[in-house]
């Protein structure tokens, strides 16, 4: 470790400062206000220094991590959304009463996680990343300790993540057998460049994209998504939804496009069933479920299917438009995830469909967010989703993926029946007896500000997406 | 200066943004204050551009803005850019200006209705997506204000949409224009497909090389686009939803009428204009529709009992002399009736929405009578419209404008005698619906009681529109009587000009003053009805006087048939058909979807182990495809 | 010195890891789940130690002691998690879990 190497890790070595400090403030004084600033700032400053140490990428920060801007591009993402969700958790925790500081500290460690999950080079760091992030968020699931369903929740993902971490251990096992290498490069690549295949490697490489794909919740390791995603307090989902699973997305394109299993190959069919399955089964699972936070996690299924496109694509639009999908998806679901979070926080209630019926009416500015968010996981034009799909269609298209390209569009069009049935509810009829109690204020200044600025970006990204994609493009497009 | 040019339809769409925003909250002078601002601050830019135009040309008289490129892909490059030449300028001058008049009518119009804010936001929206829809570069661009213009009809035409006549009015509009839209679409799709492009310029540049004239593709692009046309402009025969958009409040009729939708038709035939030089016979189709339309909707003026329906069909035949002009290749006297148009059909409608709220929410013309003394401002402002409209010669503006378009007719090697004769006719039909109107509302005996007088806002925006309905024509004066034409200049910098036989001034003269006794013609009988009302009752009695009134007072029974021939029959064949082979593969595909969703979601049954049995499954088959494929 | 085979520490790991995965998917007690896993996990590092052994690397062992760690921390917030869950119920039976769709 030199200098050089500090400085460039200045992100990571933030995130992981700002955990210790958190802990130690929890320890001397329980503020909430005081915490969630602290974290703030702290994720704040990471975005800020990831913008700083750009100028120095890419450097290989010792065998274990690689800071190129493609790492760096997602770890601001990463930073920026744990940034919205910990402003979400502010609004949401304000009107809880028990232990709540912890769950900032849960959430440093878990973004922790993340960065170095899109930063790892090395199998050693990516297992360490995912564990330091799986771990944190079996405690961020299980936070509700007086909710059984939250606890529950909790077990589950304790189970699952356990079990799914052993299989991907198993393939890092079996593939550094073959290579005698765990560095991505050299594990992927021999002197000729093209990996020689034998049963075992094949093998490895399957167990691990099972271990990913969980993380992922593809087809057929999903199951676990709507439980959780119902169990966890709202800003953990959030979290979940989209720090958790991009990191995941993030590092599987970059092994998988070092492997080269992309290019037409057989062991790509694999991968292809898997995408045609998640964004079929995705769309199909969510189409008459009546809560609205399993039919998000069923939806998340499909989204992660469409990503899957873009992986198999590989042409060079392809990493370009996996970026903006990414972006486009973090914004949109964790908007949508504030939103519930900020509506059950006031109203309680059920999570069924039918208990948004007239939000809108209460609510004009939450329920006009919340129907941009769905417009956009629906991919209708001037909002985010719709850019991002546009190019992921293109890069699939770019690439003659033919099969999968038509599967996206049929899979979507299925999905838009149960977008637009959330947002019809939104404008319904509101309930003889909600219609007097008007709820004050609708939204904190947090959660006010956070959801402003992810509708804002939405449209921004939507109708002028030039800047963003120029960003894209010279931070992964190379 | 000219690089401010973006701001002009982002003004109106920033004032719908902060009053949808904070309508709800803000009081209702601040609503108008912000809607009339940013139009009136738009049509201030519009003015400042306009005199560093005509002043200081930019180079190839025209100026596009590329914003930025929405999507780029590979070999489609959606950019958003915004041209300015001679006719989006005239289009973009008189759109901001009457507009911001209409709006400022509307403040004082519109007050203490429950909707004020709704109202100002979607009028605000409609200015835009006109402006958008004037300035876009490309076909794609236009389209998104095409369509948002034909949004922002259906909620205003539908504005008080408790009552289901206005309801229904709003979606007959709506319907029938997407008619047009549903051409407009695919005339794009083919030039996209067979010109590799959207821009205008590059696609009709393109078009000119590629295309042979009267071609197939020539034919067909310039034909779907005819069809958009009437869709937007009410022309034959797409022309029903106009009477009935009267069901929206007054002023959203006079944007309708005047600066935005109907002068949409126009203005795509007028951008696109060489497709329309490549395919002649669509271009003579053009003319024809424009010379029926103007004869039918004058006939169906005459003998309407409501003030706006009178207007309604007026605009229609108004139009249908802009057609006229396109269709002879008169392009900048389309252009300039356009304009000339706009100033006295907003005049019209908005004297004409002073009258009903005076009194009360009256429409029958009948009920009127009288109200030259009780609202005399209102009389002179509608006396000054009605002239312009039945262009009483020299002083008026309407003058000017028809005597251009007749002389066209005349002069162009694609004119005709014939079409001349029907402009001819119009011009004598229309002068005598326009003053019957304005004799039965204005002269004769009271009886309707006025209440409220028209204030400063609305007093103030129908004497500006008077005053441009007289002297807007001065600036396109024919030769004969002084050389002085700007504007035909302006435009021909953008527009191809007139390919015109050359006849004597003699010839042109005489021209003028027949079409001038025409007009004085209609005026007189318009009077002479008026003064032997028995006269007009023993002719309507007549067997064939009764079956023309009721024909025309449903404007040519085109409702009527087209419920007959196209609505009634669709419907039953649709009854008839519910369970064809379409509707039963698209219910079978929602019910597999919906059983496979029910079949899927029994595997969610929440037991853990089952889940990581789904697990270890996966893994077992990934592992198995990797490793034996 | 008697050399084991690589093959057949891989097999025995993978014996092990399949033998883990059966408890996980067969029993039912929460606890017996955890143990299981931990026995997956161990299989995992022993595949490590054989890799590494074969390339005469130490990196594989410095896996199995990533893999103690990390196993170690996993079962402390594991096994408060399932406290929670044995207060609320009374049983640590997965399957009297209620969930899916309710």
């Amino acid at each position: 470790m030199v200098r050089g190497d500090f400085f460039i890790l200045l992100p990571l070595i933030i995130t992981g400062g700002a955990a210790v400090a958190v802990m130690l403030l929890i320890s001397f004084r329980r503020s909430h206000l005081a915490t969630a600033t602290v974290t703030l700032v702290a994720l704040g400053a990471a975005v800020i220094s990831v913008i700083c140490v750009a100028a120095a990428a890419p450097r290989q920060a010792s065998a274990l991590l690689i800071l190129d801007s493609y790492a760096l591009f997602y770890m601001g993402l990463i930073f920026a959304a744990g940034c919205a969700v910990t402003m979400i958790a502010y609004d949401y925790f304000e009107r809880q009463t028990d232990h709540r500081e912890e769950f900032y500290l849960l959430l440093l460690l878990a973004t922790l996680g993340s960065a170095v999950l899109v930063s790892s080079n090395h199998f050693a760091s990516l297992f360490l990343g995912l564990e330091i992030l799986s771990v944190s968020l079996y405690a961020l699931i299980a936070f509700h300790r007086e909710r059984l369903p939250s606890v529950e929740a909790g077990v589950r993902y304790l189970i699952l993540a356990a079990a799914s971490s052993a299989f991907l251990l198993f393939g890092m096992a079996l593939i550094y057998l073959e290579r005698g290498d765990m560095t991505f490069f050299r594990s992927t690549q021999i002197a000729s460049g093209v990996p020689a295949w034998s049963p075992l490697l094949l093998a490895g490489t399957a167990l691990l994209i099972v271990g990913i794909g969980f993380k992922l919740a593809l087809v057929p390791f999903h199951m676990w998504t709507p439980d959780i995603y119902e169990g966890a307090p709202p800003p953990a989902t959030a979290f979940i939804a989209s720090v958790s699973k991009g990191a995941a997305f993030v590092l599987l394109l970059r092994y998988v496009t070092l492997f080269g299993l992309h290019s037409g190959s057989v062991q790509s069919a694999a991968i292809a069933a898997i995408a045609v399955a998640s964004m079929f089964f995705g769309n199909l699972l969510a189409l008459r479920e009546e809560k609205v936070r399993r039919v998000l996690a069923y939806s998340s299924i499909a989204h992660m299917g469409y990503l899957l496109v873009a992986i198999l694509a590989a042409g060079p639009l392809a990493a370009v438009a996996a970026g903006y999908y990414l972006v486009a998806y973090f914004t949109s679901i964790i908007g949508s995830f504030g939103i519930i979070s900020v509506r059950e926080g006031r109203e309680g209630g059920g999570d069924a469909v039918s208990d948004y019926r007239g939000y809108a009416w209460r609510h004009p500015w939450l329920g006009g967010a919340f129907t941009a968010m769905l417009l956009s996981l629906a991919g209708i034009p001037i909002t985010a989703g719709f850019v991002g799909k546009f190019y992921l269609l293109a890069a699939g298209l770019e690439s003659s993926l033919r099969l999968l390209v038509v599967v996206l569009v049929a899979s979507s069009a299925i999905g838009l029946f149960y977008y637009l049935r959330i947002i019809i509810t939104l404008y319904g009829p509101p309930e003889a007896e909600r219609q007097g109690a008007a709820i004050t204020p609708a939204v904190s200044l947090a959660g006010g500000v956070a959801l402003t600025a992810l509708t804002f970006l939405l449209i921004w990204f939507g109708a002028y997406p030039a800047p963003l994609l120029r960003l894209i493009q010279a931070m992964v497009g190379g | 200066m000219l690089s401010l040019l973006w701001l002009i339809p982002l003004l109106p769409l920033a004032g719908f943004l902060s009053i949808v925003l904070g309508g709800g909250r803000m009081r209702g002078s601040m609503v108008a204050l912000i809607a009339v601002g940013v139009v009136g601050l738009s049509a201030a830019m519009a003015a400042a551009v306009a005199i560093r135009f005509i002043y200081l040309p930019p180079a190839g008289n025209s100026f596009t803005q590329t914003l930025w490129t929405w999507i780029p892909a590979t070999g489609f490059m959606p950019e958003i850019s915004l041209r300015l030449d001679a006719l989006s300028l005239v289009m973009v001058t008189v759109i901001t200006f009457v507009a911001f008049l209409i709006l400022l009518y509307s403040a004082e119009f519109m007050g203490g209705d429950e909707g004020y804010a709704r109202f100002f936001a979607w009028m605000d929206l409609f200015v835009a997506s006109m402006l958008v829809l004037v300035l876009a570069d490309n076909f794609l661009l236009l389209y998104l204000g095409w369509e948002g213009v034909g949004m922002c009809s259906f909620l205003l035409i539908g504005f008080w949409y408790r009552d289901s006549a206005n309801a229904r009015a709003a979606r007959k509009a709506f319907i029938v224009t997407r008619i047009g839209d549903a051409a407009f679409v695919v005339a794009l799709f083919l030039i996209f497909t067979h010109l590799g492009t959207l821009t205008i310029q590059e696609a009709a540049a393109r078009a000119s090389r590629e295309w042979p004239v009267g071609s197939g593709l020539a034919v067909a692009a310039a034909a779907l686009m005819l069809a958009a046309a009437v869709g937007k402009s009410a022309q034959l025969p797409l022309q029903t939803w106009l009477p009935d958009a009267m069901a929206g409040p007054t002023p959203v009729s006079a944007l309708i009428h005047a600066a935005t939708m109907v002068t949409a038709g126009v203005y795509l035939i007028a951008r696109a204009n060489a497709f329309f030089t490549l395919a002649p016979f669509v271009q003579w189709l053009v003319a024809v529709i424009g010379a029926v339309t103007l004869l039918l909707a004058a006939f169906a003026a005459l003998v309407q009992c409501d003030i706006k329906r009178v207007l309604a069909y007026s605009t229609m035949s108004q139009v249908g002399y802009m057609f006229l002009a396109l269709g002879v290749g008169a392009w900048s006297a389309a252009i300039f009736h356009f304009m000339v148009h706009a100033f006295f059909k907003s005049l019209l409608f908005l004297g004409a929405g002073a009258v009903i709220m005076a009194l009360h929410e009256e429409h029958d013309i009948f009920a009127m009578g009288g109200l030259r003394r009780a609202l005399p401002g209102t009389f002179w402002a509608f006396l000054i419209g009605a002239a312009s409209l039945a262009a009483l010669p020299v002083v008026t503006a309407g003058f000017y404008s028809k005597d251009l378009i007749l002389l066209c007719d005349w002069t162009s090697k694609s004119g005709s005698v014939w079409l001349w004769a029907a402009g001819l006719a119009g011009a004598f039909l229309t002068a005598m619906y326009a003053f019957r109107l304005v004799f039965i509302v204005f002269f004769g005996e009271l009886r309707t009681k006025p209440g409220r007088k028209p204030g400063f806002r609305m007093g103030a925006a129908l004497a500006v529109l008077a005053f441009f309905s007289l002297s807007a024509g001065f600036i396109q004066i024919p030769p004969d009587i002084v050389n002085f034409s700007p504007l035909s200049e302006l435009l021909e910098t953008s527009l191809p000009r007139l390919s015109a036989v050359s006849v004597g001034t003699q010839t042109e003269a005489l021209l003028q003053a027949v079409a001038g006794l025409a007009g004085l013609a209609g005026i007189f009988f318009a009077w002479f009805f008026f003064r032997h009302p028995a006269l007009v009752e023993r002719l309507v009695l007549t067997p064939l006087g009764s079956a023309f009134r009721r024909l025309w007072l449903e404007g040519w029974c085109f409702d009527r048939a087209y419920d007959a021939l196209f609505v009634r029959p669709y419907i039953r064949l649709a009854e008839i058909n519910k369970d064809d082979c379409i509707d039963l593969l698209n219910r079978t595909l929602a019910r597999a979807c919906e059983s496979m969703h029910y079949l899927l979601i029994g595997t969610q049954n929440g037991r853990v182990r089952q889940y990581a049995a789904a697990v270890t499954l996966g893994a077992i088959v990934i592992i198995a495809l990797m490793v034996l494929l | 010195m008697i050399t084991v085979p690589i093959e057949h520490v891989i097999l025995m790991a993978a014996i092990l890891f399949s033998l883990g995965l059966t408890g996980v998917l067969a029993r039912r007690n929460v606890l017996f789940i955890l143990l299981s896993i931990e026995v997956m996990l161990n299989a995992a590092g022993i595949a490590f130690v054989a890799a590494g052994a074969r390339w005469a690397q130490a990196d594989g062992q410095i896996m199995f002691l990533f893999i103690l760690t990390m196993a170690a921390a996993e079962v402390a917030v594991g096994l408060a998690i399932i406290l929670q869950y044995y207060r609320h119920t009374g049983t640590l039976d997965v399957d009297a879990m209620g969930g899916g769709r309710r």
